[in-house]
């Protein structure tokens, strides 16, 4: 990249007038000047504005609006949506990646993983998890409710990937996550919900 | 309610503020061209340019009230845009970032001055597009948006020994492309 | 760092050949576990899966959800033909989408679930076909999660392809639709979310790991039955 003489810089500046350069700088002005005009013209496109006013003028949901559409809304037998404080909750219930092994309890194989699952049935005597990776036999996977709150928890090495399951509460009650946020048909009149483990080694 | 032409920009934000949602519809009448010729000139999409132009009229929007000194409003809409055509740039590669690809066509109707016309402003725009994201802003500013130094270290949050860096670097980088294609 | 061991797979266990299931092992996971009239029945309709080369694991383990939820012999049955059906018409929506025959195992699950999850079969085309190896399944799920917070699937699919175009993949897609979701829940449009995502690709937040606690905590469900080996 050649410099160019400063006087050129200044001219373009509007430091110093064009006249007082020799031709050949003259010249070199007068080409990024005349470059930048024609730079000036864009053909103009429709719509922008309209596009604007149409997002400013939709109304932003206020919490008790949202939580008042949520309310209204017609539910299946299980919870699709979820209002604004669950997020914080699932966003423990499904998967994560984690640190190598020597932190943990177990040994976790390379396509492994650990899946947190928590929920709240105040009131329950037992809840289990059940799914695709126990046969959905309750008594594999029994959670915890170590300082009775109602919120029952366990995490569980699973292999990684894709799984089905639900959580069976007193031993006859099946329930879907309701903090799941993922959900498929179960093919006999109910829901699943799904979980995704990621592998703990990345 | 009277009609008056040409509200100023403090004006427009106070109604705008106060309830007054069409109002906005002033401001973006106003600066719309020149914020949407600065994204096509650093994007080399049009339809880019409108997407990157109608977020940051609507953040803009959203956050009227913190633009502190409504009289550089101007400025102000300038960052915005600015910084949503430097998170496009900064995701898509130089290689995707390219001038529509055909030169405008000319039209048998188009006179033969019309036709070198549009050449010409393919080669400046590919001789643009060769210049670094920081430099063709610079260009851009200060040449085909026309703002002072002061300006430009608004919009871009650089101080202006660096502007003036940048600018005579593009303008070297530009007549030398220029000088080229010749 | 070898890739294929760092891969991401995001599919149910799935035998690596599935015709060369043998008859004993899906009778064997079957009995005692659903209703033993109806086992000859599924029994069938597996085989016949298995010889057309869809994935034969993910139908044993339907019928044996069905047996656990004590759901009778014929609704299993009626779920098993189901499945297949979905898993044909998966099996189909990847060949002519450009994958050559024959289709993986888990590249058919990966269609079902996202079809399960409520994806139209034209944005299920558009992610295959834009993504031409395993981090499809990745992508499939983090559309469906903001499909089903009513994003809209073209919009959706494109911030996903724009992240697997950034070279994010995995579990990493997921964080980027649950960037998403959080927006909305703060206020955000739709779009809006979006569009802010996608100015903070590939440095979207990565969703935080366990407290060490619960790694402690970690085990194995008792008694678990096969460990199926997960094919890359």
């Amino acid at each position: 990249m050649n410099p160019i003489d400063p006087r050129v810089h200044q001219a373009l500046d509007g430091e110093i007038s064009p006249d007082s350069l020799p031709p050949e700088l003259r010249r070199q002005v007068e080409r990024l000047e005349s470059a930048a005009a024609l730079l000036v013209r864009v053909p103009s496109l429709e719509g922008v504005e309209r596009r604007v006013m149409a997002i400013i003028a939709r109304p932003a949901p206020t919490r008790l609006r949202r939580l008042t559409r949520w309310l209204v809304t017609p539910h299946s037998l299980v919870l699709r949506v979820r209002p604004v404080w669950s997020v914080a909750l699932a966003a423990v219930a499904v998967l994560f990646a984690i640190i190598p092994v020597r932190e943990t309890g177990v040994r976790l194989g390379r396509e492994e993983g650990v899946a947190q699952f928590v929920a709240r049935f105040p009131g329950a005597q037992s809840v289990a998890v059940v799914g695709s990776f126990n046969d959905w036999a309750p008594g594999s996977i029994p959670m915890e409710d170590r300082d009775h709150d109602g919120v029952w928890r366990a995490s569980v090495v699973l292999p990684a990937g894709t799984h089905e399951y639900m959580f069976v509460v007193d031993g006859e009650r099946w329930v879907a996550d309701p903090l799941a946020g993922r959900y498929v048909a179960d093919d006999f009149g109910r829901e699943n919900s799904l979980l995704i483990v990621r592998p703990a080694h990345r | 309610m009277s009609i008056r032409s040409d509200p100023s920009d403090p004006e427009v934000v106070a109604r705008v503020l106060g309830g007054d949602q069409e109002a906005f519809g002033i401001l973006i009448r106003r600066y719309e061209p020149g914020l949407l010729r600065y994204a096509t000139r650093m994007l080399g999409n049009g339809d880019a340019a409108a997407d990157a132009v109608a977020e940051g009229l609507v953040r803009a929007y959203r956050h009227l009230a913190s633009c502190r000194e409504p009289v550089r409003l101007r400025t102000w809409l300038y960052r915005i845009v600015a910084n949503r055509c430097k998170s496009h740039l900064a995701r898509h590669s130089t290689s995707d970032v390219s001038l529509e690809e055909a030169p405008p066509m000319a039209d048998p109707a188009d006179t033969e001055a019309e036709v070198e016309r549009a050449e010409q402003v393919a080669l400046v725009e590919r001789a643009l597009e060769r210049l670094s994201p920081e430099k063709r802003q610079a260009f851009v500013l200060k040449h085909v948006e026309g703002m002072s130094y002061e300006e430009m270290a608004a919009v871009t949050g650089e101080r202006i020994p660096a502007l003036k860096m940048r600018v005579h670097r593009a303008r070297e980088a530009l007549l030398e492309a220029l000088e080229e294609y010749r | 760092m070898k890739r294929a061991a760092l891969l991401l797979t995001l599919v149910m266990a799935v035998p690596t050949a599935p015709h060369a299931l043998r008859a004993q092992s899906v009778r064997a996971r079957l009995e005692g576990r659903v209703p033993a009239s109806s086992i000859p029945a599924i029994d069938s309709l597996i085989h016949e899966a298995g010889r057309e080369g869809l994935p034969t694991d993910l139908l044993v383990q339907k019928a044996i959800e069905g047996g656990a939820k004590h759901v009778s012999g014929e609704r299993i049955v009626k779920a098993i033909e189901l499945n297949i059906d979905q898993l044909r018409r998966a099996q189909t929506l990847l060949v002519s989408a450009g994958d050559m025959p024959p289709v993986t195992p888990s590249e058919v699950a990966a269609v079902v679930w996202a079809r399960k999850r409520g994806l139209d079969s034209a944005t299920v085309t558009r992610i295959v076909s834009a993504i031409p190896d395993d981090r499809r399944a990745a992508a499939l799920h983090a559309v469906a999660d903001l499909v089903f917070h009513q994003f809209q699937a073209d919009s959706a699919t494109d911030l996903i392809l724009t992240a697997v175009r950034e070279g994010m993949h995995g579990g990493r897609l997921l964080d980027v639709s649950y960037a998403a979701v959080q927006e909305i829940q703060r206020g955000h449009t739709r779009p809006e979310a979006l569009a802010m995502v996608e100015r903070q690709l590939p440095n979207v937040p990565t969703q935080p790991p366990p407290a060490k606690s619960t790694l402690e905590r970690a085990r194995r469900p008792i008694a678990a039955s096969h460990t199926e080996s997960v094919t890359p």
